[in-house]
């Protein structure tokens, strides 16, 4: 990847970031949407689908609630895309996958740091200075540290992730349906909890079977 | 005697509540974001006293928390008792009531069951064959009209209630609303299943061992819940870690 498209995807990645929190939250920071949109910049969506969709299922029981800390899912997908793209075999999906993963649960300390400097940053209710220029600076000033987060972090993440795909994805020892296999069977935990919290299989086992039955028709007859 | 609001004024405050969480912090946490909001309101009720405006910008920077879509409820709902001359402490006691409610009804609503129900719909249609750009905007598309309907709504029935919204939120049946796209989310995760299943790329191309194995963790999801999730993500990195080491090796 040229250093064009690395400071391409950094860009992408920090605007992202605050699309997940800290601005607008229209969700376009969800791995699957993250995933199309970083692998249209690079040259191939449909790669950009396979790794965002497979991100999805892992991150569908995880939210943005509040102060919950929880993996950052955008710098997660754009990582883990730009990586799969580094080298194109069998191993670079699943490679790119884990160093993803891993490097969301980065992004989400990060954000766990950012709040904690968001605290010093905005003025306290009783602080005599606290005035709307104040406030107004504070709070553009957390937005752009915010996005500065995201791109670094995934900048780190791409020179890393690409850096590990290239050295191990040639020794990788299963084909390309095995490791989807294996990535799916991760994904299948995450789908279990989702039917849990959901309302559990005894509440929705009728639902949840006419769903099945019709996806398998579609799949099948369509 | 209520104040009549200039509609640009209260467009800014619409347009701002996008950013409010822009510095959530763990000590007021949507506290600057709700004051920051609500500036140019402030600004038109000060009527141009410097001193009148930084106090009341004060007063909002108070701890404040709600979910980032409904916060547009209780903006509205905020300027109207300003516009209406209330007083701080009405002001203080208000915000402090709904501040619960709004994040658990928003939390179980937005994030609880309208998220993972358009993820699904979108999700599946990548097994059944969607391109890129469709599946992506099928959730985009999806997804955002709820999202936009929420915060519009709740901006203007927060303007036209005021105080009265609290009370206005239970009758509303978003609960209702909720239970019924639980069900429905239910319905489109045996869908996803289906054609994860079945669909091109999919458990059924990969192997009846890894179908097997999927079963189980479906089964182990399902029984233990969000504990089992970081442990599974661990499994997946270690698992991919050892195969690649693995591999060098040999």
């Amino acid at each position: 990847m040229d250093f064009a498209h690395i400071l391409l995807v950094s860009f992408a990645g920090g605007i992202l970031a605050l699309d997940a929190t800290s601005a607008g939250q229209f969700m376009v920071s969800r791995p699957l949407v993250a995933g199309v949109l970083t692998g249209s910049l690079l040259g191939d969506p449909a790669q950009g689908l396979l790794v965002g969709a497979l991100l999805e299922l892992y991150l569908l029981v995880s939210f943005p609630v509040g102060g919950a800390r929880f993996p950052e899912g955008p710098t997660a997908t754009v990582v883990a895309v730009a990586s799969s793209l580094a080298t194109p075999a069998a191993g670079a999906v699943p490679i790119a996958m884990a160093v993803g993963l891993v490097w969301g649960q980065i992004g989400g300390w990060t954000i766990t740091g950012l709040r904690r400097l968001n605290g010093h940053l905005v003025p306290e209710p009783a602080e005599a200075g606290a005035g709307p220029r104040r406030v107004v600076t504070a709070h553009l000033g957390a937005l752009s540290l915010d996005f500065l987060r995201g791109a670094l972090v995934t900048v780190s993440g791409v020179l890393v992730g690409g850096y590990i795909v290239r050295a191990t994805v040639e020794a990788w020892p299963i084909s390309a349906s095995d490791s989807i296999g294996l990535i799916l069977v991760g994904g299948a935990v995450s789908l279990g909890i989702l039917l849990r919290s959901l309302g559990g299989f005894k509440r929705r086992k009728a639902v949840f079977a006419v769903g099945m039955a019709l996806g398998l028709a579609v799949v099948r007859f369509l | 005697m209520s104040t009549v609001l200039p509609r640009k004024s209260l467009g800014s405050v619409f347009a701002r509540s996008f950013l409010v969480q822009g510095s959530w912090n763990y000590h007021t946490m949507l506290g600057s974001g709700f004051a920051f909001a609500i500036l140019p309101v402030l600004r038109v009720l000060s009527g141009g006293d410097r001193k009148r405006l930084d106090a009341s910008v004060r007063r909002h920077l108070e701890h404040f928390n709600a979910h980032p879509y409904l916060v547009d409820l209780a903006l509205g709902a905020t300027i109207r008792l300003e516009a209406d001359g209330e007083d701080e402490e009405t002001v203080h006691r208000f915000k402090a009531a709904v501040r619960g409610p709004l994040g658990s009804v928003g939390d179980s609503l937005v994030w609880g069951s309208w998220l993972p129900a358009v993820s699904l719909v979108s999700l599946a249609s990548v097994w059944m064959g969607a391109s890129p750009a469709v599946a992506a905007l099928i959730f985009l598309v999806l997804y955002n009209l709820g999202h936009l309907f929420l915060r519009i709504w709740g901006f203007r029935t927060g303007l036209r209630e005021g105080r009265s919204v609290a009370r206005y939120l239970g009758m509303s049946g978003l609960g209702a609303w909720t239970e019924r796209l639980r069900f429905l989310a239910a319905g489109l995760l045996g869908l996803a299943v289906g054609a994860i299943l079945a669909g091109e790329g999919g458990l059924a191309d990969a192997g009846p061992v890894w179908g097997i194995l999927s079963v189980v963790a479906f089964v182990c999801g399902l029984l233990v819940g969000h504990r089992v999730w970081r442990p599974t993500a661990v499994a997946l990195v270690s698992a991919v870690a050892l195969l690649a080491t693995w591999g060098f090796v040999v």
